[in-house]
Parts: structure tokens; sequence; C-alpha cells
């Protein structure tokens, strides 16, 4: 390779990484505008961001937030390290999963107090009052998922032995369950909990949840996440986030603004009927905001250990990562 | 032949996962993100058995989804070579249908078929059954005037003997359009086995989705190239016979 052909490629690799450097030595400048990917579409569950979003809440603190989708292949933890976005909502056993990878990421309130995540069966047919009632049935879980992490330590809690009840591996087809090839299919009580509810109520059939929370399994679910560069460089920003994030969801989340969330989900979810988002809106408050001495957005620390030793156990983390040290409760008392 | 489909994808691989190692390093990026070498190697260790069972599980249902698309396609395209109305009937049915995202077709299937072997190898055969039939029917209906005119005009002319002609005529390009329909083959069925099925390496990538693993993902797809390059392989290793073996007949 002639000099001319060196030149050329030391200035290609200076323009590419760039970027990257171009930070390096500067003062660190607070910043206005900001992503925030949630890690659902939009619906019920995220009504606060965009309750934030349509009603100004990020504008009155002087910020720009650009409120994302989410989806089945998005992970707000790798777009925030990617830079692709300041903030994220991840559950928490991805937040585990990636302190556990040296992720810096970091928790700064929890939106649900309990987990959403439920099983619906027919109490016509099939009598679940306690983990027990379970054996011999077949139970719906989506392999890999944290339904599986879940049913896995509600049954090691029990003492059920796994050969006792019949797994189903579950996928967006309802139709097992529907079928009755499947007694009991996992679901998020606050979303398809209810059209699926619905539908069996439809057919003349009755529907009920079992809720693995009641029998002693506290697995976190959603919650508001940055990195711990973003709150050393940038902590003003974090903290007018955070601040107009949790104004916006007690606001969403009062029964007397119920017409105004109702409307403006509406705006974001054309598909889902008025009457089914305020129902969703309804169940989804009991999960995040269960009384009113509930604080939003509070973290649940000894349920943040049980969801890390869950996965310790199941080995989905191979040592512990001290999660505790994550947990940013400084963000979070209104 | 082999040796060169295998080191040139193990090369492509290799400077792939260079370029994520680079990335890693210039963006100082987690394990979570991009994992590291300790954690590729530690999960090559965990799940390299397993995988190599998906993966032949997938392999087997690829190359019998293929072999029925072949089969089909030869049949169909044969029908719809024809210039009458049901030739016609067939050729804008397959531009139509294709026209159709697998992923939108898939979950209908899911429904009717189960989350079994059928609907796997359905839409296997599927994605590699339509880019074969346009490819047949564009090479069986070409005529190849300089020997066909002998045939029709000593009145011998039978629909075998104008098959027969077209594909020797066009027999590289036959076994081009087969052996890259091999590689549509293994991806349906990997796309198939992501959606909806219970079984494949398709189904293990989904899950290492679910748990963010990376790691788990590049040695999927190491395993899958390897043996999407074996069978591509032996096809044109195939191929070779049939050419030769046509070549000597005519001779």
């Amino acid at each position: 390779m002639n000099i001319k052909n060196n030149v050329t490629v030391a200035l290609f690799m200076l323009i590419m990484l760039f970027p990257a450097f171009s930070g390096c030595g500067k003062k660190h400048e607070e910043v206005t505008k900001v992503s925030y990917r949630l890690k659902w579409l939009f619906n019920a569950s995220v009504a606060g961001d965009i309750y934030a979003d349509a009603n100004g809440y990020f504008k009155k603190e002087g910020l720009e937030v650009e409120v994302k989708e989410g989806g089945p292949e998005r992970d707000a933890i790798k777009e925030l390290e990617m830079g692709h976005a300041q903030f994220g909502v991840a559950s928490a056993d991805q937040v585990i999963r990636a302190v556990s990878k040296g992720s810096p990421v970091v928790v700064l309130a929890q939106l649900f107090q309990a987990n959403p995540l439920q099983w619906i069966y027919r109490p016509d047919e099939n009598k679940i009052e306690r983990p027990e009632d379970m054996k011999g049935k077949v139970v719906g879980i989506t392999f890999g998922g944290n339904d599986e992490t879940i049913m896995r330590a509600l049954l090691a809690k029990y003492g059920i032995k796994e050969n006792e009840v019949n797994f189903f591996s579950v996928r967006y087809d309802y139709t097992p369950f529907y079928e009755r090839k499947v007694a009991l299919w996992p679901v998020y009580r606050n979303a398809q909990g209810i059209i699926i509810g619905d539908k069996l109520k439809k057919a003349g059939e009755s529907a009920a949840f079992f809720d693995p929370d009641t029998s002693g399994i506290r697995f976190v679910a959603n919650s508001v996440i940055t990195t711990e560069i973003m709150i050393k460089e940038h902590p003003e920003t974090v903290k007018k986030f955070i601040s107009a994030l949790l104004k916006a969801w007690n606001e969403a989340l009062k029964p007397d603004n119920s017409d105004k969330t109702v409307e403006t989900i509406q705006k974001f979810d054309k598909d889902t009927s008025p009457d089914v988002i305020r129902r969703q809106l309804d169940i989804t408050r009991q999960f995040m905001k269960p009384s009113e001495k509930t604080v939003f957005g509070a973290i649940d620390v000894a349920a943040w250990k049980q969801t890390e030793s869950i996965m310790l156990e199941q080995k989905l983390i191979p040592a512990p990562v001290d999660i505790e040290k994550r947990l940013k409760m400084e963000y979070n008392r209104q | 032949m082999l040796h060169k489909r295998l080191y040139q994808f193990v090369l492509v691989y290799f400077i792939g996962l260079a370029f994520l190692f680079t990335v890693k390093e210039v963006f100082n990026l987690s394990d979570y993100v991009i994992p590291g070498l300790p954690d590729i190697y530690g999960t090559v260790r965990r799940v390299f058995t397993r995988y190599l069972l998906d993966v032949l599980n997938t392999l087997s249902v690829a190359i019998v989804g293929h072999i029925l698309s072949i089969a089909l396609a030869t049949v169909v395209g044969i029908i719809g070579r024809l210039s009458n109305w049901m030739g016609s009937l067939i050729r804008t049915a397959a531009f139509n249908v294709q026209a159709y995202p697998i992923v939108a077709v898939a979950p209908m299937i899911f429904i009717l078929l189960g989350d079994g072997l059928s609907s796997r190898l359905l839409i296997a055969a599927m994605i590699c059954y339509f880019p074969l039939l346009l490819s047949f029917i564009g090479i069986l209906s070409e005529p190849v005037t300089d020997i066909e005119h002998f045939y029709v005009h000593s009145g011998r002319m039978r629909w075998q003997l104008e098959v027969k002609i077209r594909a020797f005529e066009n027999m590289n390009k036959l076994i081009t359009v087969v052996a890259g329909s091999a590689t549509l083959a293994m991806v349906g069925t990997i796309v198939s086995e992501f959606i909806g099925a219970s079984a494949g390496i398709g189904y293990s990538i989904r899950i290492a989705l679910y748990q963010s693993d990376l790691s788990k993902i590049l040695v999927a797809l190491f395993l899958i190239g390897i043996f999407t390059s074996l069978y591509l392989a032996v096809l044109e290793l195939l191929g070779n016979i049939v050419s030769r073996s046509w070549g000597e007949k005519e001779a």
C-alpha cells in the first residue's frame, strides 16, 4: 500500500471515529432534546408516558422529548448504550441481565408496584386458588420469557415438580386456550386480560386470573431507566425528565382525569375502543398506584432483590449483581 | 468446492465478528449489547451441542421443503409455460401470491396446522417455491428455436420433448436457481420456527432474543452458516454430476 492509500485510510478512520471521541475533554452541558424508548406499544400501560408528551409536561421543564413506541424486538437498554435514547422503560429481568453483563443502566422509578403478568383460566372448569391446584394441568408459558421465570419460581417455592405440570409453549395465537388444550394462559392482566376475558364472556364463559404475586412471587415488571453516565453528565436533565414524567403519571392515573387520559391514549392507540381503554386504565391503576398512599414510581427494593435471587436460582445470571446499588431512590420521592 | 464454500463463510463470519468487536471497543459497549470473547466462549460450551441438533433439525425440514418445492415448481412450471388461459392464470397467480409477506400468512398457517412439522415444512416450501416457480416458468416457456423447429416441422414434437429440450439447454440456469433457492428454504424454515414453531434453530433464536443473549445468536448464526454452506456445496456437486451425465448422454 502506498503513502497516498495510507493517508486515505487514516483520514477515513478519523472521520468514522470522530463522532465517538468528539465529546472527549468537553465540559458536559445539559441537554434539552432527549429520546425515551418505551417497552411496549402505545396502550393503557404507557398512559402516563404519552400523557406527559401530549399535555406538555416535558415542555414545561424545558425538555423536548421524543417518546418512542416499544415492541417485542425493542430493547431500551441497548438503545441507551448505543446513544439512540437517553431514557427508557425496561423490565427488571432485563435490567438485572444487563447489569450482570456490565451495562451502566440504572433505575429511576418503578412503574408497576405489582407485576401485571397473570394466568387466565376458566373457573367453571378449573379451580385454581393456590399453586398446588395447577398440578396435572396444562400451563402455558413463553419459553425464554419472564412468565417462564415466574412460573418456575412459583413451582420451586411450593415444591411442585416440573413433571407434575404440563408446560405448553405459548405464542401470539390464543387458539389453544380457546380450544381448551391449555388450562392456564399467561396474559398481561391490564392489557390482553381484558380483551380475552371479553371474548370468553361473549361465548358465555367466565374468566378468572391466577396471580403469582398473591402466592409470594414478587417479580418486578417495568421501570424507568437511564445510564450512570447520563446521571453524571446531565444531572439536571435527568431530574427534569423524571419530575415531569412522574407528575404526568400521577395526573394520568387520577380517577377524576380518566376521560382526559382515555382520550389521550385513544389518539395513539386507535385500534382499541375507548371502553376497553377505560377498563385497561382502571386495572393499570391498581398495579401502579394500588392505594392513595402509594407513591407513584416508588422502588420496591425487597421485590428487586427477590427478582435477582429468582434469576440467580434459575441460573439466568451467573453471579449476584447487588441490584440495590442500581436503584436510584432519590428520583422518585415526591 | 466444499472447502472453498466453508472457508469463504468462516472468513465472512469472522470479519463480521471483528466488526462487532471494533464497535464494542470504540463505543465502550457492555457485554449486554455486544458480548465479549469470554462470554461467547462460555456460551459455545453451554449450547453448542443443543444448537447443533437444532440446526440439523432445521436443515432436515429445509431439505424436505426444498425437494417438495422443486417437484411442485417443475409440475406447475410445465403447465405454466403454456400460452393458453391455464398457463396465464398460473403465471398471474404465482406473481401475485409471492407478493404476500410470509409473516402475514404464517400466523394463519400455524392456526390451521398447529406448531408442528407440517407448518414449518409448508412455510419453508412457500418461501423457496415462488422464486423457483417463476424461474422455471421463464426457462420452460422460452423456445429453443434452433432445435425445436426440426421436431415441430417433422411433426414429432410432444410436450415431454419440448420440456426436455428447454431444460437441457438451460441446465446451468436451472442448477443455479435450485442451488440459490436452497438458502431460501433454510431461511423459510428458520422464519417459520421463529414465528410459531416449537423446535429448530429459529425457535432457539427466539428464546435467545427473549433473553437478550447475543452470544447465543452468534453461535446459532455460525452453525446456520456452516450447514447452509454445506448444503449449497452438495447441491452444486449434484448439479455438476447431472450436467456431466446429460452431456455424456448427448454425446
